[in-house]
């Protein structure tokens, strides 16, 4: 088979192109062009055609010059030479009678990509600016756009930035859009394009002609709009009112969010604009169009963070149907968790319970983890309908449930002793690594409560040789020497047994290290044991931290109707993060942020330390550190050979560069700060004893560039404020800066995960 | 904005990719393809984050189309963008389909260029664009059409071009409705909703303001107040829409005050409106499933439809589906109207009924054999579902008048041929909560 775009078919084609009867026939003419364009639409080099291409694009016939436009468009980068001969004829198209020609002419040319072209752009693009058609103006208007983003970082012409501010006022509606839109490009070092007063006001009352595009646009650029006065503003939402209502959910999502940014002093305000979206984002939410109703769900979820009851009455609206795509259901699901309340807990319970059984595994997990999110309010309804689930005997089921027993057993104690009566039987059901692991955690935490758990345990250590997971083997030491101080008559020998084999037959070093230190810590008595492995059974006061408070309106509006609320805002900083995010879109790391990603990290950390897991639920936290949206332009490098000696003669030669007090209550627990703190990149150097007064310990850390900061943290008594002091040993303002949020962050966490 | 554009088959073949920012590399292409179109597990989004660039995707029959940026866009805009892009291929060409899309790649190209520049939406109505899209024909423009580009684009309606002429001005008008009904178990109903459009196609001259009314509550309330009585008398004179919105040419300052829906038409089919209702919905039919199970490989399942309206209305075209295990080796049908089949391929018995009348009862019996499997993989158990045509909107939409007025061409309302259907709104029903009298393990 001839290769696609062989010389011979190149060759062909050339011959066609330049033979005098077929450029006599238009249509034979066009039938070989359009075949130039389907062998470069199959990846075809088709470079060679060139010339003929350029010389047939200057026929008469518009469909021509179009096909011809797009092969010139494509090749123009790998020939610049040759493509200035296109340049000549499409210059000479700029002065076509044909309106539909010169804008075509005109966007063909900022389309090519070759050094040198501004200079034969500028004139054709000035006079297309002041074109009679607004056809080529809205062309001539972005062409404007692309001739600036060519030149790079060359000065901009104040000339055209004027005549582009005047333009806003064209009569034609995309003309006028369009100028915000290259205006925003041209301008961005300086900020984007400026909305003062007469614009704004001009741009309202342009609303009512544009299309949908235009108004979502338009509204998103009105967001930097401050009017001067508070009759100013609330004529402003009288204008816009309509718009909360149209028919397009763009429209109506960018009015939503120009209203709460505007209205963010007025919270009453907010919440009636809240109160009148609901009926258009639930007509979303139930549309056929499935892209929509996803993205409707993500702001639904936004909303109910800030008015927990807003959708209650509701609720029947965000029941799955059986044909929707996976993506909505899970939103829907997330939806229910957010809206229970006392009246419609039991048909909410009842339908999630539906989905428990559906064929999807991820889905019905889904459904349980939604039931056990629930639990930690209803406790006693959703433990019923959990415990009937492990009827079911199905394998993936069985394993969810166990999972959201132990979650719910370490949060709501008053559970406990259901889920204990729950669990004898599952052993037999659960197969993978995350379902054995809880369930071998629920024995061994509170095994005294559950009469045959040594002999579940027993059945595990049996079968230790074939049990392919390192992470339930480890799970399965620290379970049974917990119950082996429980109940020590039923476990000694089996622990025995476990404990040779890991140090003597398994292969994994992690398990075979962790057999040792049991060993090791057994060695040293049964107290020492009791001591280091006897920590709380529950914390019902972390299943509060994680039941998130309300949010203010303020803390989203600025994020709202943006790809944050669709990815969730942990994704969304982690997809930009060491990115600088556009100017205009940033979202300022409010109050609220801040104090939500505490708390989650509180909740991932502590489970981390007092579990002792290993490394998984570390990298997990670095992200979620990452994701902090400070910690995002400084990189620490995670090892650095810095000795006390060194450290103490850079300490001594450096001048402290900031000091900063944090408010400290209770004791320190030095090791949860060195954890958490090398989890950033922060090392510690040296440390006082734990209780010691006054309390101190020297830290060190080295960005990417070699700039290195020295941290002393001084506490004078329990109670009191914990003083820091950095040293830097270059001066790096925003370095530093970047650096003690960091460190505050963590040093927040650990302090409110004590207190 | 929009930093490019891909249309890919089902296997992940690029067929159309049109870039329109620097930003985006070539290797973006691959990377959608890779990770969504190839991805083992489900769609987990319609918005997919790949290195920093968001793809966002539709898929129609199987096709998938993707939108790709590296901004932080309003994700509804960019879905929304895709629809009508579909709406205008689909205006053009017919269904969005593979063959379809590799016959028309010039067109869709060239599409793409008048749609978008730079990666911002332009005009994109298929009224206006049948101007710019010179598809057809090869004879150069005429003057009048020149002229009708410059009228068009500098004119304030950026829906309709000025100059269209018909020697026969017809208006057609279809309400369309389907119903979505929850149903429990035990044959509640949860929840119900009317979701209706409205779609115009208007073949018209001049630049018609046309007027369209209908029993809105609303309205009704604001306009007869001696009439109050006489609407309490007949029960459902009137009815109370949820939410309804409207295509870009509808006036809505004017909705907004006085309730009336006023509007310059585009030319040819749209959609005019789109509400919800929830109230007093009329559930033209009443389905309840019995099932029984006997022994391990045989199950009896018995239906029973009910129509539930007046004896002088008819329903047409009724289509039930009744789905069954996927290791039915047999089925008996039994019904005592219409014809019924298991259809094998689709796992399903289908019973179809040309009319029935209403306050009517008919069942159908059958016998399904199963295979005894020792396979555990269970069966999804889907609802049954029922399409059927009746005439009268389960809404109780009513379509009062539907004017035209063409003040300078001289034609008048009467001249104008109209033909309103909202006598035949298809329906399409379905049962939730499955049918939970399957046994829960089909094995």
């Amino acid at each position: 088979m001839p290769y696609l775009g062989g010389e011979e078919a190149q060759r062909e084609l050339r011959r066609a192109l330049s033979n005098p009867h077929v450029q006599a026939d238009p249509a034979r003419y066009r039938g070989a062009v359009l075949r130039v364009i389907r062998l470069m639409a199959q990846g075809a080099d088709v470079s060679g055609l060139f010339p003929e291409m350029v010389k047939a694009g200057a026929v008469p016939d518009v469909v021509q010059k179009k096909l011809v436009s797009f092969y010139v468009r494509a090749q123009a980068p790998r020939q610049p030479q040759l493509a200035l001969l296109a340049v000549n004829s499409l210059r000479k198209d700029c002065a076509h009678p044909s309106p539909a020609v010169r804008g075509l002419a005109l966007r063909t040319m900022c389309g090519l990509r070759m050094p040198g072209i501004q200079e034969y752009l500028q004139q054709p693009l000035v006079s297309g600016l002041r074109d009679k058609a607004s056809y080529v103006r809205r062309a001539a208007v972005l062409g404007c756009a692309k001739m600036v983003k060519m030149q790079g970082d060359c000065e901009v012409d104040g000339a055209l930035v004027n005549e582009l501010y005047s333009l806003l006022r064209d009569q034609d509606p995309i003309v006028v859009v369009n100028c915000l839109r290259a205006l925003e490009e041209i301008l961005k070092k300086e900020g984007g394009v400026v909305i003062n007063k007469p614009i704004a006001h001009h741009l309202l009352n342009r609303m009512p002609d544009l299309d949908q595009w235009g108004q979502s646009e338009v509204l998103t650029f009105l967001l930097r709009y401050k009017p001067r006065s508070e009759d100013e503003l609330f004529d402003i939402l009288n204008l816009l009112d309509s718009y909360l209502k149209s028919s397009s959910p763009s429209v109506v999502m960018a009015a939503t969010k120009l209203f709460l940014v505007l209205a963010r002093e007025y919270p009453d305000v907010q919440a009636d604009v809240l109160v009148r979206v609901k009926g258009p984002l639930l007509s979303a939410c139930t549309s056929e169009s499935r892209e929509l109703c996803f993205t409707a769900l993500c702001h639904v979820r936004q909303i109910l963070r800030s008015l927990p009851g807003h959708f209650s009455s509701h609720y029947k609206k965000f029941f799955c149907s059986y044909s929707e795509p996976h993506y909505i259901k899970c939103q829907k699901m997330e939806v229910l968790c957010e809206l229970v309340n006392d009246e419609n807990v039991q048909q909410v319970l009842e339908e999630l319970k539906g989905y428990c059984t559906d064929v999807s595994v991820e889905l019905a997990q889904g459904a349980i983890f939604a039931i056990a999110n629930i639990a930690r309010t209803y406790t006693e309804q959703c433990v019923g309908i959990l415990t009937e689930l492990l009827g079911l005997q199905q394998e993936h089921i069985t394993s969810a449930v166990v999972r959201a027993f132990r979650d719910l057993a370490w949060l709501c104690p008053q559970c406990t002793d259901a889920v204990c009566q729950a669990l004898p039987g599952c052993e037999d059901t659960i197969q993978d690594s995350e379902g054995k692991q809880a369930l071998v955690w629920l024995l061994g935490t509170h095994g005294e409560k559950i009469p045959n758990a040594p002999y579940v345990l027993e059945d595990f250590v049996e079968n230790v040789r074939s049990e392919s997971f390192p992470a339930v083997k480890m799970e399965l030491l620290t379970a049974l020497l917990r119950l082996f101080l429980a109940r020590p008559a039923e476990c000694q020998d089996t622990l025995g047994r476990l404990l040779y084999f890991c140090i003597e037959e398994e292969q994994d070093m992690a398990v075979r290290d962790r057999g040792l230190f049991y060993y090791r810590l057994l060695q040293a008595g049964v107290e020492e044991v009791r001591r280091v492995l006897c920590s709380p059974k529950c914390d019902p006061s972390l299943g509060l931290l994680g039941d998130q408070s309300k949010q203010p309106v303020n803390a989203w509006a600025l994020e709202f109707n943006t790809l944050a609320t669709v990815y969730g805002r942990e994704r969304w900083a982690l997809a930009t993060a060491q990115q600088p995010v556009e100017p205009s879109y940033s979202c300022s790391p409010a109050a609220g942020s801040r104090s939500r990603d505490t708390e989650s990290l509180v909740s991932e950390g502590d489970k981390e330390v007092l579990e002792v897991h290993p490394d998984a639920p570390v990298s997990e936290e670095k992200e979620l550190l990452k994701a902090h949206p400070d910690a995002g332009s400084l990189s620490l490098i995670p090892d650095v050979s810095l000795s006390a000696e060194q450290f103490e003669r850079s300490w001594l030669s450096l001048d402290t560069s900031c000091q900063l007090c944090l408010p400290w209550a209770g004791p320190v627990h030095a090791d949860t700060i060195q954890t958490a703190l090398r989890v950033v990149h922060i090392h510690t150097i040296a440390m006082s004893r734990a209780g010691a007064q006054p309390w101190k310990a020297y830290l060190s850390a080295q960005d990417d560039s070699g700039c290195l900061f020295l941290t002393e943290l001084l506490l004078q008594a329990a109670g009191s404020e914990l003083q820091v002091s950095v040293k830097q040993s270059e001066a790096k303002p925003e370095a530093l800066q970047s650096f003690i949020s960091a460190l505050r962050t963590v040093l927040e966490a650990v302090a409110g995960l004590e207190s | 904005m929009i930093g490019g554009l891909f249309i890919y088959n089902h296997k992940g073949e690029v067929l159309i990719s049109r870039v329109y920012r620097d930003d985006i590399g070539r290797n973006a292409v691959d990377a959608f393809r890779v990770n969504v179109i190839h991805a083992r597990q489900q769609v987990r989004s319609p918005v997919t984050n790949i290195a920093r660039t968001s793809f966002f995707h539709v898929k129609r029959s199987n096709i998938w189309l993707a939108a790709v940026t590296k901004q932080n866009v309003n994700a509804a805009m960019v879905f929304e963008f895709l629809y009508k892009m579909c709406d205008v291929m689909t205006a053009y060409f017919g269904k969005i389909s593979e063959e379809n899309i590799k016959n028309n790649f010039v067109l869709i190209y060239e599409l793409l260029d008048e749609i978008l520049d730079f990666g911002y939406p332009q005009n994109s109505e298929t009224g206006a664009l049948k101007t710019f899209i010179t598809q057809q024909g090869i004879k150069s423009q005429t003057k009048e059409e020149q002229s009708q580009i410059t009228s068009q684009v500098t004119g304030q309606i950026g829906w309709r071009r000025e100059g269209i002429k018909y020697r026969r001005n017809e208006l057609f008008l279809d309400v369309l409705e389907s119903v979505n009904l929850l149903m429990s178990p035990q044959g509640q109903v949860l929840s119900a909703h009317v979701s209706g459009r409205v779609v115009m196609k208007s073949y018209l001259s001049g630049m018609p303001e046309c007027k369209f009314g209908m029993n809105d509550k609303i309205v009704i309330e604001k306009q007869g107040k001696g009439t109050a009585d006489e609407t309490g008398k007949s029960g459902k004179q009137s009815i109370a829409i949820d939410d309804c919105t409207f295509h870009q040419c509808v006036r809505l300052s004017k909705f907004d005050s006085e309730r009336s829906i006023s509007f310059i038409p585009p030319d040819g089919e749209f959609e005019l409106m789109r509400y919800r209702t929830t109230k007093d919905i009329i559930l033209p039919f009443r389905v309840i499933p019995l099932v029984r199970e006997v022994g391990r490989t045989k199950l009896e399942v018995k239906v029973v439809i009910k129509s539930n309206f007046k004896p002088s209305l008819l329903a047409q075209k009724i289509e039930v589906r009744i789905p069954t295990p996927l290791n039915t080796s047999g089925v008996q049908v039994i019904c005592m109207k219409g014809k019924a089949k298991y259809k094998a391929s689709e796992n399903a018995i289908v019973w179809k009924i040309k009319r029935m009348a209403g306050m009517k009862e008919s069942q159908i019996s059958a016998e399904i054999e199963l295979l005894p499997t020792n396979d555990k993989k269970k069966w999804a158990r889907p609802p049954i579902s029922m399409n059927f045509e009746v005439p009268f909107a389960p809404s109780g939409l009513k379509v009062r008048y539907l004017k035209v007025f063409e003040p300078k061409l001289n034609y008048s309302d009467h001249d104008v041929i109209k033909w309103v259907s909202h006598a035949l709104p298809l329906l399409s029903l379905q049962l939730h909560s499955e049918m939970s009298a399957w046994p829960l393990d089909a094995d």
